[in-house]
């Protein structure tokens, strides 16, 4: 009975989903598109709660297979869902936002003529997303993979007539693709050596090589903006805030992640991927948390700290700890797309204004949207009890327990303290001092299709951790004892960079010239990362393409070696030999008698 | 020039060339050699134009070194073994020195350079003599002593005279520096083989003649002496003109015309011989000669030039063709399927 019901309500869901665009294809709409969307996926989130309760109850995992496909005779590609512990969690969380990112989309982009198109994007989205979530084979997880990257690709240059737009989507996509060769690379070995792209068949007793670990963690990094991979995704926030909120926070780049996630099995004992996973998660918590500090758009400031909590995401899987991982990114959805959306909100109400040094004392003004801004803040430092404590502060307890790299714990604890500090600067500078917005600016937040997605998600990241950690078992044990000041190292470096915040932010009052030296110069032109690898590539591989193409082929084979190069040669030889023609009789006999003086030298046998 | 005296130097040519052929003993063949030197220098300077006198001087001294030393190597051969046969020229060094004494007197590479300016100090007609004529007695000496000759030498004089007779006659406009350079080429193929099967030398010097003969004559009717006159040279014999294209084809030794069978036997026997590296190199080199002859035959017959002419074909030639021409062209063109017949009776 549990797995009838478990496998019906999952169907019930995605068709749920699907009727919205089915419906919509149609000529003649019923009534406003935008609602029945909204309420699809309302309608989606309720069903998809059964199967999660049903987990909770007995703790049932459900794999439905059907429809082989067979391109070769002995290589099977089955339709093949599998609801387990992460597919169960995810796609109700998933649910739950998205629905109330359309609600608020729905006032966001009210203005917008092609509005319909963009809930049908969002929707698109978010099925490719769950396809994604609940595929046990990687055929599945490919098809998703790729849709997320073609909506993210559509909806980031939705705003197609602004340059930075386009740039940005393409720089989404060429970011994305260098990751997906590694996802490919791994693919095509495990067609290859274990004949299967099933993810229960994939981690065997032994121990698994090294190659088709490092194709998956090339993917995660390209998808979930790694350190190397990682420009695209502050370059992403041109897009619109509701896409920013989904696609940018909760949802897409979470897929690097959640692929690490599901296939963790095949490098448990993998030592030199696990140690490049904790390695590259703490390098690129960091270097995100660093450009965050100087940032002054509001939305660039979330994205940075987006990129910062996949880095943490990352070196938890470097722990050995997927399920942890799992959990951080069910709490981060909750806490960040609210932040998002309250940063759309103060937008659009300062008519389009995005930068904090012009935003101050919203507090009077929009109360609802910036106290929810400050219960996001909150709950992204960790402060105890709220959402973000129960995976950031066991993530952090983990990593100090451990007998692993000593460097990434340091620079995980230095980037939770910058965490602190830059949450503190953005809702000290939007909401707190004094008004820094022009005084005829239309402010006014009482539209329930603003209020109520904000104030859910807040309870969201309220409540969300306790929930999950209530009725979830965890798999491995986690630390029970350690030291008070280890037990308290998240609480204290977290307390530091408030405190080094609010020092620095009465600087601002004092009127002293900001003063230009190395680290914050570093920090405003984000590591120089962008124009650094940008333009030296781009223009490596079309230097080459030229030396290879006109150089090499055109010029050389074609033309030096054949044709051209032989009537040189024959040219410079009837030169050669016209010049020593001279015409004087008497060079010519000497020239008659020095051959046979050397014919005759020669030929003498001794 | 006075008939007595045209009279007098061909009959001493002739003279001088049937004593060199028909000798046995060296003084007689050297005896012949002079009286050909002597006979022909009234000839070249028959117009006594500077340019004439002075390749007359030069073809002179030439000549005279050449003969010298000739002399002198039969004479070496003579006090080392006694005899003053031809055909026993056994010791190596004589044997050497009268090589290089035949090449000057041919125009063998690298004793060459005497000949292209000699022919263009000259008349066509005279030049054809130069060319012909004057290149049977010194190769009769050479097929006579083939069997005693340096391989190394004369594959060395043959490779090298075929790529300057090439590479020079790419950057010539005169007909007749051209023609020296088709000969000189012409003489290292005959060169080459002459150590495996003289009898093939005798046929290319043949056929050479034949097909040099023609061009002479036809370049003679129609005087062109550059390029450029090559150009207009059409409206005096516009059948010259199309023949010439055939015949200038049949010296690069195109198939199917005959100036091929030379070249196609030679590098049979090359091959045969395994000498293969020089029969590939020869064949390659011609390729150059191919190409300033289809330069000529371009010029001359496939394109017009561009200036306009008045007329089409000229109603008043100076002088009128020379019927030789006739014979000469067909068997300069169609003498290739005739080959089985050509091999069994030479």
């Amino acid at each position: 009975l549990d797995t009838t019901l478990l496998s019906s309500s999952l169907l019930l869901t995605l068709s749920t989903l699907l009727i919205p665009v089915f419906t919509l294809l149609l000529p003649k709409t019923l009534k406003s598109p935008t609602a029945t969307i909204t309420s699809a996926t309302k309608t989606a989130f309720l069903i998809s709660l059964i199967p999660t309760t049903l987990f909770i109850h007995s703790g049932t995992e459900h794999i439905i297979s059907c429809w082989e496909w067979k391109p070769i005779m002995n290589f099977k590609i089955p339709i093949s869902l599998k609801l387990d512990l992460y597919s169960v969690l995810f796609i109700p969380t998933a649910l739950f936002v998205t629905w109330s990112i359309l609600q608020f989309a729905s006032w966001y982009m009210a203005s917008d003529p092609h509005i319909t198109k963009f809930f049908l994007y969002l929707l698109m989205f978010l099925i490719a997303m769950l396809l994604l979530t609940i595929a046990n084979n990687m055929f599945l997880l490919f098809i998703g993979w790729e849709g997320v990257g073609i909506m993210s690709f559509l909806l980031i240059g939705w705003w197609h007539g602004r340059a930075e737009a386009n740039t940005a989507a393409l720089q989404a996509i060429m970011y994305n693709r260098i990751g997906d060769i590694g996802l490919m690379l791994s693919m095509a070995w495990l067609a290859s050596s274990l004949n299967t792209w099933e993810l229960q068949q994939t981690s065997p007793a032994t121990h698994l090589p090294t190659l088709p670990t490092l194709g998956l963690l090339l993917a995660a990094a390209g998808k979930s903006a790694q350190f190397g991979l990682h420009p695209w995704l502050p370059a992403a926030m041109e897009g619109p805030t509701p896409v920013s909120a989904l696609l940018h926070s909760s949802t897409m780049v979470v897929a690097g992640i959640f692929l690490l996630i599901r296939t963790h099995p095949m490098f448990a004992n993998n030592q030199l991927t696990l140690t490049i996973c904790l390695c590259l998660g703490a390098l690129s918590t960091l270097f995100a948390a660093t450009c965050a500090l100087t940032q002054n758009d509001i939305k660039k400031i979330i994205a940075f700290s987006t990129s910062s909590q996949l880095g943490l995401m990352m070196v938890t899987i470097g722990l050995s700890l997927p399920q942890l991982a799992f959990f951080h990114i069910l709490t981060h959805a909750f806490f960040k797309a609210m932040l998002f959306l309250c940063s759309g909100s103060i937008i659009h109400n300062l008519n389009g204004e995005q930068d904090i040094r012009k935003m101050g004392n919203l507090q009077k003004t929009l109360p609802t949207t910036t106290s929810c801004l400050t219960i996001g803040n909150l709950a992204l430092m960790g402060t105890p009890f709220l959402a973000g404590f129960y995976s950031k502060d066991l993530i952090i307890e983990s990593l100090n327990t451990s007998y692993l790299n000593t460097w990434a714990l340091l620079i995980t604890l230095l980037a939770t303290s910058f965490t602190a500090t830059y949450s503190l600067r953005m809702t000290l500078l939007t909401q707190t001092g004094f008004t820094r917005t022009p005084p005829t600016t239309p402010i006014n937040e009482n539209n329930p299709a603003v209020i109520n997605p904000i104030t859910r998600l807040a309870a969201g990241s309220i409540m969300i951790g306790l929930l999950i950690t209530s009725f979830i078992l965890p798999v491995k044990t986690p630390p029970m004892t350690m030291p008070t000041l280890t037990k308290l190292a998240a609480i204290t470096v977290t307390a530091l960079g408030l405190i080094l915040a609010l020092e620095l932010s009465n600087l601002t009052h004092a009127m002293t010239s900001p003063k230009r030296n190395h680290a914050s110069t570093f920090s405003i032109s984000l590591g120089y990362f962008n124009p650094l690898t940008h333009r030296l590539s781009s223009t490596s591989l079309l230097i080459s393409g030229q030396k290879i193409a006109t150089h090499l082929i055109d010029l050389s084979w074609y033309k030096k070696l054949g044709p051209e190069g032989l009537a040189h040669l024959q040219l410079s030889m009837a030169k050669t030999s016209t010049t020593l023609h001279t015409g004087l009789i008497k060079a010519y006999l000497g020239s008659f008698a020095l051959s046979i003086l050397v014919t005759t030298l020669l030929t003498q046998t001794p | 020039m006075s008939p007595y005296t045209k009279l007098l130097t061909s009959l001493s040519l002739l003279l001088g060339t049937t004593i060199t052929i028909s000798s046995n003993h060296w003084l007689m063949a050297w005896v012949g050699l002079e009286i050909n030197t002597l006979a022909i220098i009234p000839m070249i300077a028959k117009s006594h134009h500077p340019r004439a006198i002075e390749a007359t001087i030069k073809y002179f001294l030439v000549q005279a070194t050449a003969s010298a030393l000739l002399l002198f190597s039969s004479m070496a051969n003579a006090w080392s073994s006694g005899q003053w046969d031809i055909t026993q020229m056994t010791h190596t060094t004589p044997c050497l020195l009268m090589t290089m004494a035949i090449a000057m007197k041919l125009g063998l590479v690298p004793f060459h350079f005497w000949f292209p300016e000699v022919l263009q100090g000259t008349s066509l007609t005279t030049a054809l003599l130069l060319s012909t004529l004057m290149k049977l007695p010194p190769l009769t000496l050479l097929l006579l002593t083939s069997h005693s000759l340096n391989p190394t030498l004369l594959t060395t004089m043959a490779i090298s005279s075929a790529a300057l007779g090439g590479w020079m006659g790419l950057n010539q406009t005169q007909t007749r520096k051209i023609l020296a350079f088709s000969s000189i080429s012409h003489l290292g193929w005959m060169a080459a083989i002459i150590l495996y099967y003289p009898k093939l030398t005798l046929l290319t010097f043949y056929l050479y003649t034949i097909l040099t003969t023609t061009v002479f004559l036809t370049l003679n009717t129609t005087k062109t002496m550059n390029l450029q006159t090559m150009t207009i040279a059409w409206t005096k014999a516009p059948v010259l003109s199309t023949t010439l294209m055939l015949t200038l084809l049949s010296l690069a030794g195109l198939p199917p015309l005959t100036g091929f069978l030379p070249k196609w036997l030679i590098l049979q026997e090359l091959t045969s011989q395994e000498l293969t590296p020089t029969a590939t190199i020869m064949a390659m080199l011609s390729l150059l000669g191919l190409f300033f002859y289809l330069r000529l035959a371009y010029h001359s017959t496939i394109t017009l030039p561009p200036n306009s002419t008045t007329h089409m074909k000229q109603w008043h030639t100076n002088n009128p063709t020379n019927t030789i021409i006739a014979p000469l062209t067909s068997s300069s063109l169609l003498l290739l399927p005739l080959s089985p017949m050509i091999l069994a009776s030479i």
